[in-house]
């Protein structure tokens, strides 16, 4: 074992602590987080990966959908998220790690609805 | 609008640094804990049987061949399953990232493997899943999301949720096909006996692929045994030894633990997997060997 061995797993815990099982999370920067907050455009409750799209309105008026990434539908049931949560129309404040190449998608870590209730997708990964 | 641009979440870099310097400081990474005594019982019995074959026939040779089953001596292995440890440790014992696999590889499958750990650290990483391929055996037993389990007398059904994986495991006494008829395959080609309550598999004819990502890789020539038994309500344990010459200096003995989830509303049901069902999943290898999204539909920048 050397010294550039030691250097190539120190790095792996940030780079694989939240990599996807479908595809790697490579595409997006796992030390920053951004929050946007809007309305659910569509709650696309699929599989191998769901995305969640709010549409973000701009300080000169525009619109942008930004497209907010989680696991499939079985891990969203099991984190107490359902398709039916996310109607669109709904008020959401969301925060993810966010694509590095600026694209306006994340991963999706938190939401918060309008009604104050949270939703953590992350939770469908506990065994209960 | 937007309230809250993009921020630095300080606290994980600077963990990462300390976890780095600490590393680099030593100069040797965490190691896993030494094998218990159990542990080791099992990797010793691996090694005394030199193949994954012999390692199978002794078991049946100690369950006097097995029995076959009826329908009314089935195991019930019914309900939802799902793996207990991260998908990224083939070996539960591993247990860090900053530690390397539990496998004792050839040297030429060490280098690929630091190869590919380099490559993960700098950005590098392309998974073949994300081409929609299945993850295939021996991966599949560590795969995450839901499993379920459907025992028949003939044969046994290891369902993964992922890329509508099935193992079909043939309990009637079936033999694997010959060796001028057998090709590599996804699943490999299983067979198997039960020893009471315990199923005992050998598998073979599986496709060179990687335990995961982080993980080392597997060669055409692996072939795995597992012992499958229900230890309490809530689990099904696999004690699991992997035979590959070309990659594994001795067998990669594992105990692969998968619990029942709770589904008293019915809510949790596999559903089929089809990658290709929304193009915002799609993804591809970029010029430089990484992921990358490719087909957003959702932002006008997609339509330029």
């Amino acid at each position: 074992m050397n010294r550039t061995l030691a250097c190539v797993l120190g790095g792996l815990a940030l780079v694989s602590a939240e990599s996807f099982a479908h595809h790697s999370a490579v595409m997006f920067d796992d030390v920053k987080e951004v929050t946007v907050s809007g309305t659910v455009k569509e709650f696309q409750y699929t599989n191998p990966h769901s995305w969640l799209l709010v549409d973000v309105k701009n300080e000169d008026g525009s619109v942008t959908t930004w497209g907010f990434e989680a696991e499939g539908p079985s891990t969203l049931m099991r984190a107490g998220i359902r398709k039916s949560d996310f109607a669109p129309g709904t008020a959401i404040t969301i925060t993810g790690h966010p694509m590095r190449d600026g694209r306006p998608a994340a991963l999706w870590m938190k939401a918060t609805r309008g009604d104050g209730k949270e939703f953590n997708p992350a939770a469908g990964f506990a065994i209960k | 609008m937007i309230h809250s641009c993009v921020r630095h979440v300080g606290r994980i870099a600077i963990g990462i640094a300390i976890a780095t310097a600490v590393l680099t400081a030593s100069g040797q990474p965490p190691q896993p804990a030494p094998p218990s005594a159990e542990k080791q019982r099992m990797i010793n019995l691996g090694i005394e049987q030199k193949t994954a074959r012999a390692l199978y026939e002794h078991f049946k040779q100690e369950a006097n061949g097995g029995q076959t089953l009826t329908w009314r001596t089935v195991p019930d292995w019914t309900g939802v399953w799902t793996r207990e440890a991260t998908p990224f440790f083939w070996d539960p014992d591993q247990g860090s990232t900053d530690a390397l696999p539990t496998a004792k590889l050839t040297p030429e499958h060490q280098r690929l493997l630091l190869d590919k750990l380099d490559k993960v650290k700098r950005g590098i990483e392309f998974d073949p899943l994300s081409n929609c391929e299945p993850a295939g055996m021996p991966r599949w037993l560590v795969e995450p999301f839901l499993k379920e389990f459907v025992i028949t007398p003939q044969q046994t059904l290891l369902i993964n949720e992922m890329q509508n994986e099935i193992r079909r495991v043939y309990t009637d006494g079936r033999e694997h096909p010959s060796e001028a008829d057998a090709y590599p395959l996804w699943e490999g080609d299983s067979i198997a006996f039960w020893d009471g309550a315990k199923l005992v598999i050998h598998t073979s004819q599986m496709r060179a692929g990687q335990y995961q990502r982080v993980q080392p890789f597997y060669t055409e020539q692996v072939e795995t045994v597992e012992v499958w038994q229900r230890t309490d309500d809530e689990t099904l344990t696999a004690d699991v030894w992997s035979f590959d010459p070309p990659a594994l200096v001795e067998p990669w003995y594992t105990k692969q633990v998968y619990k029942r989830l709770s589904n008293d509303d019915k809510s949790l049901r596999i559903r089929h997997w089809d990658c290709g069902e929304n193009q915002n999943n799609t993804v591809e290898q970029t010029e430089t060997g990484t992921s990358d999204f490719s087909n957003f539909t959702f932002t006008e920048k997609d339509d330029q």
